[in-house]
């Protein structure tokens, strides 16, 4: 059986430049393999500054990686061909608040990956809208509302809805849970899980929260530096951890659990 | 005698609809060595209630409370000079947001010896005022864990890590050695590794100095770690207060509750991938505050007495407020 998604190799390199005399700084991605099938969901955890968003933007394609090779189905995914990762790998991100449009409606906030990926005519896309709203459980008639009229776990709301409406098979999120209060934050997990099982999504996100990473996620994959240090199941990473920083980090969670 | 003790604090904000409670009959003690925690989400007012005790609340905004005590003397009573004088020495605030709060054109030496007041330099001659400063600021920055003092307090906010600019917050919130310490969630947005680091530095503060910790945060793994007491808020209503481990152990609140099996940690027996128990519904905003017990439209106990405020009521140590408590149903 060929993985919904597979990662070989991936590499990125960023020189910043600081004036004519400064060495100029370099960061290393990678080489960073990994692998996920239907319905799985993959952690991201990790320093700041170790690389997770950037390869969070790799695989969603809005960075250009510099080797290495992404495999959706078995299928080479090139970085020009925005239609078809654009249809299938979709990302949330972390300010539900900053990354939705505060002058347009929510509706025309869902309809525009619509509009630019697919050729459904109006009324097929307002049925789909409605549809994908109530999918994440809001109501038809929020598509009326702006960014404003909303709290924080229905905006969270609604950047998954704009990432499910064309049917992707991958969901990136960069900390879907970070800004979000205890209550509410136990809904949209129940929300993703649910969705997952239902439509069989591959889920990839970032976390600092341990407890939720081991919760939620079948594999976990440990950044350190830009490096991949550890990778496998989650049981088996949280029971067994291998490198050293993964076992400061299991520790320092286990010492605060048992408190 | 309890350090700090609050009874029945009110607060009203003038809305466009007239006057809003933002608090609602809230209590709050502290003791002397007592490390309090202060759980809720946001918009319950948690920031309010320590802006209410460090006084700084806009003066159009009514504020009362039946007691408001700090070591017996009233804090709402007394004159602009004598609060500032116990908040000088006594009372020291860890604002949220460690790096916004501090100033962004002044190194960190300049704003740490700034608030060395003349009183703790030794009698010296004016010119050597400055070097006694810096010794002081060093060994602050020393004891809250800082290796490279001096690389610190010649650097500004914008060049230092998120978890030593808050070790340089409690540094300087030590320097006129309070009896209280208020941390306003001080482990936002922070990795596991450097969080355990900074409740560790606190945990180790309240042993060896006897310092008091009113421990402001939604983050239950962090507050359950090094918490003695715990009072929960929602919606500027305290629903439940008492000792962390009964707290933990046997919730009588919904709302304590939902919030305990919010966080996954807590609970070893449950499989992986199953669904989290949790409350419906969002957090209301202030201009749309449901009356009576403002969990009402969320909770899945309520009922019609609900829409009356419930009054507080004690078992031991442990006080509660709501109509129909968890353990009722075992009866």
């Amino acid at each position: 059986m060929t993985a919904l998604l597979a990662v070989e190799d991936l590499t990125f390199t960023d020189v910043k430049t600081q004036g004519w005399f400064k060495r100029p700084e370099k960061f290393n991605l990678g080489p960073i393999n990994f692998s996920i099938n239907a319905g799985e969901t993959l952690a991201i955890i990790g320093d700041n500054g170790s690389g997770k968003s950037l390869l969070a933007k790799l695989l969603v394609g809005a960075e250009k990686p510099s080797g290495g090779t992404i495999l959706l189905n078995g299928q080479k995914l090139h970085y020009n061909n925005i239609k078809q990762r654009c249809l299938n790998i979709r990302m949330v991100f972390q300010h539900s608040n900053e990354s939705l449009n505060p002058s347009i409606t929510l509706g025309s906030i869902i309809e525009e990956p619509l509009k630019l990926n697919t050729d459904l005519e109006p009324e097929a896309r307002e049925e789909k809208v409605k549809q994908t709203l109530s999918q994440v459980g809001l109501m038809p008639e929020h598509r009326f509302f702006y960014r404003h009229m909303l709290s924080d776990g229905q905006r969270q709301r609604i950047g998954l809805a704009r990432a499910l409406v064309l049917d992707p098979q991958i969901i990136v999120a960069d900390e879907p849970f970070a800004a979000l209060d205890p209550s509410v934050r136990s809904q949209t997990v129940n929300l993703i899980m649910k969705l997952q099982r239902e439509l069989g999504l591959g889920f990839i996100f970032i976390s600092h929260n341990l407890g939720i990473v081991r919760h939620v996620s079948d594999r976990t994959l440990i950044m350190q530096d830009g490096m991949a240090i550890e990778t496998g199941k989650t049981d088996v990473i949280f029971n067994w951890p291998k490198n050293e920083y993964t076992q400061k980090l299991v520790n320092a969670y286990q010492t605060m659990v048992n408190a | 005698m309890p350090l700090l003790d609050i009874k029945n604090l009110t607060l009203e904000i003038d809305a466009a609809g007239g006057w809003i409670k933002a608090l609602d009959m809230v209590n709050l003690t502290i003791d002397s060595g007592e490390i309090r925690a202060l759980v809720g989400e946001s918009g319950s007012g948690k920031s309010l209630i320590v802006k209410a005790i460090v006084g700084a609340i806009p003066e159009h905004w009514r504020i009362r409370a039946d007691r408001m005590t700090w070591k017996g003397r009233d804090l709402l009573t007394m004159s602009v000079a004598e609060r500032r004088i116990i908040m000088r020495n006594d009372i020291a605030v860890v604002f949220q947001d460690p790096i916004n709060s501090l100033d962004p054109s002044a190194s960190l030496g300049q704003q740490l010896m700034e608030s060395i007041p003349n009183q703790l330099l030794e009698k010296g001659w004016i010119w050597n005022r400055n070097q006694q400063r810096r010794q002081i600021a060093t060994k602050l920055l020393h004891k809250v864990g800082i290796r490279e003092a001096e690389l610190c307090l010649r650097s500004y906010p914008h060049e230092i890590a998120d978890d030593i600019c808050q070790k340089f917050m409690i540094a300087t919130a030590l320097v006129s050695a309070p009896r209280l310490l208020i941390a306003d969630d001080p482990t936002r947005g922070m990795e596991i590794t450097t969080k355990t680091q900074i409740l560790k530095l606190m945990t180790q503060l309240n042993k060896t100095r006897d310092l008091s910790i009113l421990f402001v945060s939604h983050d239950l793994l962090a507050i359950s770690s090094m918490a003695d007491t715990m009072t929960v808020l929602y919606c500027g209503q305290t629903v439940e207060s008492g000792k962390m481990t009964q707290l933990r152990k046997r919730p009588l609140h919904p709302y304590t509750k939902a919030l305990l099996d919010s966080a996954p940690s807590f609970r070893k027996d449950l499989p992986p991938k199953s669904t989290l128990t949790s409350l419906n519904g969002s957090i209301p905003t202030f201009q749309h505050l449901p009356i009576g017990c403002r969990l009402g439209p969320r909770c899945p106990r309520a009922q019609k007495e609900c829409v009356k405020v419930p009054n507080v009521r004690r078992i031991h140590e442990h006080y509660y407020s709501c109509h129909f408590p968890l353990h009722r149903d075992q009866q």
